[in-house]
């Protein structure tokens, strides 16, 4: 009873320390946004966070926008934070960016969606997409790679900017446009407060539409061994024919210990051949460009104690899902299907 | 009284471990070139025991097709016996042995990604050894990284509670 009542007592102390330290904006920005989206916000593989845009920003919509990040979009839901730790990360971006919120009337714009439909093919589509899921490849301000945008146009679509944005947020951006990133100012072009509001009914039309994301299974285990038929050096063998055979560069061999230890302990009946088929990865990187995080592609082959041959591969639907990156998805699907024709063909 | 002193232990401990969907992906950009940083990232690397088993080049194949990046290398890094024990237990997990961090440069600054070890929890939901081990990897690579930062002339602040579910 008394270690419960101090137990109790501790953790009591501890939460109320944690909840009344004033968290540190900068801090929590530096471990968490800047990765993406640069100190001074000039934007990275997220988009740039500048004073300019900032001016149109409500504090509601920076906070959701962290809260519920862009699902499918790369930028992560920061759910475990603490409001206060998310309202520090608002307040240090209002400071560095020198800028104040802007009020909106939370009520909704009354608009006609089928004309703002025929507005959106005429002035939006090419940069946002039909589907208002973004054009072209890859997020934000991405350097590594060439881009058909200077900054990638956004996913308005997006459930996550859908339930961050009110009507009239939306409409201040049209009106104004974002010139720095290449999106014209659509009231110098000629729009009315009525066409801007006929446009966010169509906007809101396109982000009902969008489909729920598919979810893997939760069985699904993070890598694939398969027992093969044959002794070590014949499916190494096998190995390395099949990928020559679907076109792949292959890599000098490495053993799965290399470099961990001297030489002489490493153990050669564990062996991983690694292989790259630039062309398609170079697609991918356009589109995701923390893909390095899982290259390069390799298929690792061990003899065990018991004699038994093993070849292992990564699950890549377990692996694709840690991107929340719904567009490396569809080329990844095409990664997996050679995967498992390599693995049969060996394994046959 | 009991068992009412167990549920608020229960719900601290619920409020304090975080959530099922902690970040899949550990990042940081460091002020610093790549070239540079990458050298500091395998010191760091090596002074938190683990050897770096090697550097993988992506830069230079894919030029050819566009990459921009002056840097894209990929670090591979371990420790022998804990590659030894896993691989003999799950030989599975050899998919993801040794461990990497992506290397790419952004203009003059550098950015580095790891996967969050902790992402594996939810696959060895019985062995207490390997979520042990997760953690530990994880709050290095968070180590590793800020040691990069400091390097390059950042200051740390101390890992807030939303980076320590
Ligand atoms: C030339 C390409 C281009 C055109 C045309 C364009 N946009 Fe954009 N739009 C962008 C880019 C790029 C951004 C992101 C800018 C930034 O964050 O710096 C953006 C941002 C936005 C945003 C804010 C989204 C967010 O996540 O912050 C909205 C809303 C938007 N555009 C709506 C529209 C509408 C509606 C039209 C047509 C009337 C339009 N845009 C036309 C490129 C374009
Ligand atoms: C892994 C990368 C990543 C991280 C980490 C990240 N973001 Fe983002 N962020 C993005 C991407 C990508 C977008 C744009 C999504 C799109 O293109 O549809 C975005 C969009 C945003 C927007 C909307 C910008 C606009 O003009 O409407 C804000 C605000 C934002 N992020 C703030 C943050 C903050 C604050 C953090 C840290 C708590 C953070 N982000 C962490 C990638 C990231």
């Amino acid at each position: 009873m008394k270690t419960t009542q101090l137990l109790l007592a501790g953790l009591s102390l501890f939460i109320a320390g944690q909840a009344l330290a004033l968290p540190d904006g900068r801090a929590l920005y530096i471990q968490n946004c800047n990765a993406c989206h640069q100190f001074q916000g000039a934007g990275g593989i997220g988009l740039p966070l500048n004073a300019a845009k900032f001016r149109d920003y409500s504090d509601d919509y920076l906070f959701k926008t962290i809260r519920n990040g862009r699902p499918g979009r790369i930028m992560p839901a920061f759910q475990e934070m603490s409001d206060a730790q998310v309202k520090a990360i608002v307040t240090f971006l209002r400071k560095r960016t020198d800028t104040k919120p802007r009020a909106y009337d939370p009520s909704a714009l009354a608009g006609d969606p089928t004309h703002g439909r025929k507005l959106f093919e005429k002035h939006c589509q090419r940069c946002h997409g039909a589907d208002g899921q973004g054009r072209g490849e890859g997020t934000g301000v991405t350097l590594s790679r060439k881009r058909a945008f200077l900054v990638m146009p956004p996913a308005i679509a997006n459930p996550g900017f859908q339930a961050a944005a009110s009507d009239r947020l939306i409409q201040q951006v049209i009106r104004v446009g974002r010139p720095q990133s290449g999106m014209p100012s659509f009231a110098r072009l000629g729009l009315k407060d009525q066409d801007t509001a006929d446009l966010v009914a169509w906007i809101r039309k396109l982000g009902k539409r969008v489909a729920k994301r598919p979810r893997i299974a939760p069985d699904e285990p993070p890598s694939h061994v398969v027992e093969s038929p044959y002794d070590f050096d014949t499916t190494v063998a096998n190995v390395k024919q099949a990928l020559v055979g679907a076109n792949f560069r292959i890599f000098p061999d490495r053993y799965l210990e290399q470099g961990l230890t001297d030489e002489f302990s490493v153990n050669q009946r564990q062996i991983g051949i690694r292989f790259c088929n630039f062309n398609k990865l170079y697609d991918m990187l356009k589109i995701e460009p923390r893909l390095g995080v899982v290259l390069p592609c390799r298929i690792t082959i061990m003899e065990r104690a018991n004699g038994k041959v093993l070849l292992v591969v990564p699950n890549l639907k377990v692996v694709a899902s840690w991107f929340n990156n719904d567009q490396l998805l569809a080329l990844w699907k095409r990664m997996e299907d050679t995967f498992n024709d390599i693995i049969d063909e060996v394994t046959l | 009284m009991r068992s009412h002193a167990i549920a608020v232990v229960l719900l601290a401990l619920a409020l304090l471990s975080g959530p099922a969907h902690a970040d899949k992906m550990l990042m940081t950009r460091v002020p610093m070139k790549a070239d540079i940083a990458i050298e500091y990232l395998k010191s760091a690397i090596e002074e938190y025991g683990y050897a770096v088993a090697h550097v993988q080049m992506c830069d230079s194949g894919m030029k050819g097709f566009g990459l921009e990046s002056d840097v894209y290398r990929v670090v591979f890094f371990g420790k022998i016996d804990e590659v030894r024990r896993i691989v003999a237990k799950h030989p599975g997990f050899a998919a993801y042995l040794p461990l990497k961090i992506a290397v790419v440069a952004e203009r003059g600054e550098t950015v580095m990604s790891a996967v969050n070890p902790r992402t594996f929890d939810a696959y060895y939901p019985k062995d207490r050894e390997m979520k042990i081990q997760f953690g530990r990897w994880r709050n290095d690579i968070l180590d590793i990284f800020d040691e990069v930062y400091r390097a390059a002339g950042g200051k740390v602040a101390r890992r807030l509670p939303s980076n320590t579910p």
